[in-house]
């Protein structure tokens, strides 16, 4: 019982997180998830700024993307909410609109691609849940966690709501703290959960102080909600909560907070047993001592 | 086979409609065109064929040229068919000799950037209707007696108003409420904008009058459950749930709901009180008299308990009341059955259900009711204490993609009236309200608007986009976008007041299927026209009043009530109206008694009859709606329907095509 | 199956049975709202969707026409006559399956319900069947085969 997936991977992960895909090799085959390389694959590209200046440009990327792994027969699944936003959403435009699936294909032409809607875009997220379940999670969990967990779930993860029926709830979805909890740890009620995380939509890039800001009521509410650190599901907030702490304390001076970050994946690796260099957790800029003395 | 007329002279007549059709189509190569058609003896275009220079057009060739086919290349059937019927009629001529070619709403107005297909398509639709003009045959309608009598389904501000109108004009009126008392949702309110009137001292001698009019026969408890007919005699069936008291007898002293030992929430108050299984809606009801809710009633369940009897000096309990059936006869059905208000729970956002101090609009009017839940002081439902800094958002559930695309029309007024009983009341307390639009429109509405500025009532143009309780203080905090200071910004309140908007009631998709009146996108029942017959269902007879066609504020209810009861009187006072000539013919000779058409028919107008050797198939005329689906199962051809018959059908069918 | 291929540009030719209480007052809707739509199609007024016989359908496609559209109230209960649009139903299914038999793809007859005031939904479900019929090709049963209007 397994399925194999087509595994894009973007840009943050190989780029800056790898540990995130070290984890996610490591772990998903032990709990049936088979990933199979995407050759090719480039940058999905990013929701909300290549989009925003050219959506035939978007499309026609998205759509190559679609394309290796419909020629690889597979679905594709994704761990960053991001990738997740924009394949998700061409997908289904692409599948719905004849006008701009021509317009795609004509531009996909051009290197003997043709889009034919035959696979479906999936985050992890979803087939964790669907799939996998988290009764079958906590199967595979040998050393549960027993920390007290910050859950992010982030904003293209679970909208526009019309295009994710899997996730139930917008305002108040329970799946990643279902998720979480199945790794043996406690999922926190902190304020503004939901909020957020100040990265995407071109606002790191562009209003770096405005992205901070937001980042930093996260924090505070993270440690007051007494998380031992903050889980996420996609590798752009999880940068955000990492480097962001750095940045948080070089440029405003602020006490460092301290508190670790984890994707999904790489929580679920140390729930299984593995080493945190095996992970790369140790590779995060805020170290994860904390939690791991915890554990051990 | 030719018509019986022999020699065919038909007269086509073009419209330009003005420009509505002239901008599109080639008036004059379409009446050309005509001209050259078999049968045709004249073709005219003219401006306005629906004027008194075009029907005199029409007039003055029957008479002079002596046609006896008219075809009208112009608007809808659906507008003018009854109009050029009356020319023809006049000028001598059976109005069923008439045939409708639409060129505008099905031509001009759909193909503007095709005038050329457009003109094509005109001069094919009107070779159809000559081709099936060939094939018109002379009708008589019939005159039937009307029965002069009403209908007004529910007994809120529109109904009451409706029924009163129609009872002074001298009709017996039926009015039909679900609940045990009259009143409606303004019975719910306390007071009403923009002259804070107590709603119940101006209801209350409505609904004293309605019980004392001896041309109005009340049926509370009761509903519709069946309806056939047509306009002039329509066949309803009601039901009436017992109450099992004696209206007659009950003083309404309220001994036995004191001595009742069952609690149920209380739905007048949304909830926010109990109310025994032996109650009284309000202390105006009307009829004065209690009412056991047979759903929680101890005795009627469980056999057990009878207290209210025991303990009623006047004997009114009767607990061998049997619900009944009433069958009525009426002229004229008016449908007045109001709206609920919008619930709030979907929109997670905001927390309604989870948060006591988030509340809906109606459940602050039933706290400013001195007779409601908290004795008429607005109060955190937290705390029991009056608050101190509140916070209403505009347009929930209204004017929102996810929901409602509509505006409610009454919110704002209704926050607004609010936000100064709650300033009165709390002298110091500090009142926002979050909108989008202030929607002011109304006789006072704006200087109303103006009066709450000066009282100090904030108005934040934006929206509400998440509310959280804080856990230390639980007040309220929400977050929100003032977008006319540009910034987000987030702000504490002890209570929060969701204007809820007005949704169709649960039973109006009942109600649309008994009478077979259509509903409007927006759920709400769908008038005839949205601007000409703002008060008329589409089907003939029936009539809409208040929010049951769309949501509306007390004025606009009470005076389209009016509207609907003069419409509702017209076929009333004609005493008598003409039945088209709708049902089918049966060709005897033809027909062979197979049945096939029998089991077809949703009226059962159709049964078997015995003639000489064989059985043949009758129609009962005053069943058959006419609808023609036992005509296309006729194997024979025996059955004919004689405004849209199969060689009707056919030539339009051959005249279209080339 | 025998069908014309229309490589060509063609222009259908599509017959409309609309029923008095609902499509009719649809397709009156969407030219009040001036919506538009290919003007292809010629409509018949019916009283409703019950009334059109199977032989009418057959006539159209021998008279030429690509395509017959026939619309009515929405089932189970909009039907202002109770149940004609069912009937109307069950005699299309019957008529698909013997347009099948006689070698005429049964998609060139279509069935649709459009309440009274789908307007929009009028003009969509016309668009689409003229764009449908134009890929399918002239009806094989058509003398001109050209595709004059």
């Amino acid at each position: 019982m397994g399925r194999e997936y087509a595994l894009f991977l973007g840009c943050l992960i190989p780029n800056r997180y790898p540990g995130i895909e070290a984890a996610a090799r490591k772990v998903l085959p032990k709990i049936g998830i088979g990933l199979a390389d995407m050759k090719g694959a480039s940058c999905c590209p990013a929701p909300g700024v290549v989009k925003s200046f050219s959506r035939p440009a978007w499309l026609a990327m998205a759509a190559r993307n679609i394309c290796i792994a419909e020629e690889m027969g597979l679905d594709v699944l994704t761990f960053c909410n991001g990738c997740y936003g924009t394949l998700a959403e061409a997908n289904h435009s692409l599948r719905g609109d004849r006008a701009l699936r021509d317009l795609a294909n004509s531009n996909l032409k051009e290197i003997g691609k043709a889009f034919k809607g035959s696979v479906g875009v999936r985050h992890l997220a979803e087939v964790l849940l669907k799939e996998v379940t988290p009764q079958g999670i906590e199967r595979a969990v040998t050393k549960p966690l027993g920390l007290k967990v910050a859950v992010h779930y982030g904003c293209h993860l679970i909208k526009p709501r019309v295009l994710r029926e899997w996730v139930g709830s917008t305002e108040r979805p329970t799946f990643l703290d279902e998720l979480t909890e199945a790794l043996g740890a406690e999922s926190v009620d902190w304020e503004d959960k939901m909020a957020c995380c100040g990265a995407g939509g071109g606002v790191r890039s562009a209003v770096l102080d405005v992205s901070l800001r937001m980042l930093n009521r996260k924090l505070l509410s993270a440690k007051e909600a007494g998380a031992d650190f903050i889980l996420n599901v996609c590798p752009f907030c999880h940068l955000q909560f990492d480097r962001g702490q750095v940045e948080l304390q070089r440029l405003y001076n602020l006490q460092p907070y301290d508190m670790p970050v984890l994707h999904y994946v790489q929580a679920l690796g140390l729930a299984m047993g593995y080493g945190p260099h095996e992970l790369g957790v140790d590779m995060n800029f805020v170290r994860p001592d904390r939690i791991l003395n915890k554990l051990s | 086979m030719v018509d019986s007329h022999g020699d065919l002279k038909i007269g086509v007549y073009v419209c330009h409609c003005g420009k509505n059709i002239a901008d599109v189509v080639n008036v004059k190569e379409v009446a050309d065109f005509s001209s050259k058609l078999p049968g045709v003896e004249v073709a005219r275009e003219y401006l306005h064929m629906c004027d008194d220079v075009g029907q005199e057009m029409i007039s003055n060739d029957i008479r002079e040229l002596g046609l006896n086919r008219v075809v009208v290349a112009a608007c809808s059937p659906k507008v003018h068919e009854l109009t050029f019927r009356e020319t023809l009629r006049k000028a001598g001529l059976n109005p069923y000799l008439l045939e409708i070619a639409n060129i505008r709403e099905q031509c001009s107005w759909v193909h503007r950037s095709d005038p050329d297909g457009a003109t094509e398509k005109a001069k094919g639709l009107v070779k159809m209707a000559v081709a099936k003009a060939r094939w018109l045959m002379p009708l008589e309608t019939k005159t039937v007696e009307v029965t002069r009598s009403a209908l007004v389904i529910g007994g809120g501000i529109a109904g009451i108003q409706a029924a009163l109108d129609l009872a002074d004009n001298g009709y017996q009126v039926y009015l039909v409420e679900k609940s045990p008392s009259l009143g409606g949702r303004m019975g719910q309110w306390s007071k009403v904008f923009p002259t804070m009137d107590c709603a119940a001292c101006i209801l209350t001698p409505k609904m004293v009058s309605v019980s004392q009019h001896p041309k109005i026969e009340l049926l509370t408890n009761s509903e519709l459950i069946e309806a056939s007919g047509s306009l002039g005699n329509f066949a309803v069936k009601v039901r009436r749930r017992p109450r099992y008291v004696d209206e007659d007898r009950c003083t309404a002293c309220g001994i036995c709901a004191q001595k009742c030992p069952v609690r149920v929430p209380n739905e007048i108050d949304f909830g926010m009180s109990s109310r025994k299984a032996i109650y009284m809606t309000s202390p105006n009801a009307v009829p004065l008299a209690y009412s056991i809710d047979g759903e929680n009633c101890l005795y009627l369940k469980r056999g057990i308990c009878r207290v209210c009897e025991r303990v009623c000096e006047a004997k009114a309990i009767d607990f061998d009341q049997k619900e009944e059936v009433l069958e009525l006869r009426v002229g004229s059905i008016i449908v007045a059955i109001g709206y609920d208000p919008f619930d709030p729970t979907p929109l997670e956002e905001y927390g309604f259900g989870r948060y006591k101090d988030v509340i809906t609009g109606p459940m602050l009017e039933r706290m400013t009711d001195p007779m409601g839940p908290t004795g008429g002081m607005v109060l955190r439902p937290s705390t029991g204490k009056p608050p101190r800094k509140v916070a209403f958002i505009q347009c929930v559930g209204s004017r929102d993609a996810r929901f409602n695309l509509y505006c409610s029309r009454v919110c704002c007024m209704y926050a607004i009236k609010d936000s100064l009983i709650i300033k009165e009341q709390s002298q110091g307390s500090d009142v926002s309200i979050f909108y989008m639009d202030v929607r002011a429109f109304g006789k006072g509405y704006e200087e109303f608007y103006l009066r709450s500025q000066e009282a100090g009532v904030k108005f934040i143009r934006g929206k509400v986009s998440s509310i959280r309780e804080d856990p230390k203080t639980h007040e309220l905090i929400l977050r929100y976008e003032d977008t006319l200071m540009g910034t987000a910004l987030e702000d504490s309140f002890d209570l929060v007041v969701l204007s809820v908007g007005q949704v169709p009631r649960a039973d109006t998709e009942a109600i649309s299927k008994i009478l077979g009146i259509p509903r409007s996108v927006d759920g709400f029942l769908m008038e005839a026209h949205p601007k000409l017959r703002p008060n008329d269902a589409i089907v003939d007879g029936i009539y809409l009043a208040g929010s049951a066609q769309y949501p509306k504020d007390i004025p606009d209810a009470v005076a389209q009530a009016s509207g609907a009861a003069a419409r509702a009187s017209i076929p009333l006072s004609k005493g008598q109206v003409e039945v088209e000539p709708l049902s089918p013919l049966i060709d005897e000779d033809r027909c062979g008694g197979c049945g096939i058409c029998i089991k077809l028919c949703p009226y059962g107008a159709l049964e078997l009859e015995v003639r000489g050797d064989k059985e043949v198939a009758k129609v009962d005329e005053v069943l058959c709606k006419g609808c023609g689906t036992c005509v296309a199962a006729c194997p024979s051809g025996a059955a004919r329907l004689r405004m849209f018959t199969g060689e009707q059908i056919l030539s339009m069918i051959r005249a279209g095509a080339g | 199956m025998m069908e014309g291929r229309g490589e060509a540009w063609f222009e259908p030719r599509i017959l409309g049975f609309l029923c008095n209480w609902c499509s009719y007052a649809a397709a009156d809707l969407a030219g009040m709202s001036r919506m538009e739509y290919p003007p292809n199609i010629r409509c018949v007024r019916v009283m409703c969707s019950g009334r059109v016989e199977p032989s009418f359908v057959l006539e159209a496609l021998k008279e030429g026409y690509d395509g017959v559209l026939i619309a009515g109230c929405h089932p189970p209960s909009d039907c202002h006559y109770q149940s004609g649009n069912l009937k109307a139903r069950r005699r299309y299914y019957l008529l698909r399956k013997l347009l099948k038999e006689l070698g005429i793809n049964p998609d060139r007859v279509r069935l649709e319900w459009a309440s009274a005031s789908e307007g929009q939904r009028f003009a969509e479900i016309v668009k689409d069947f003229t764009e449908r019929l134009r890929r399918l090709g002239p009806n094989p049963l058509r003398v001109d085969r050209v595709g004059a209007k």
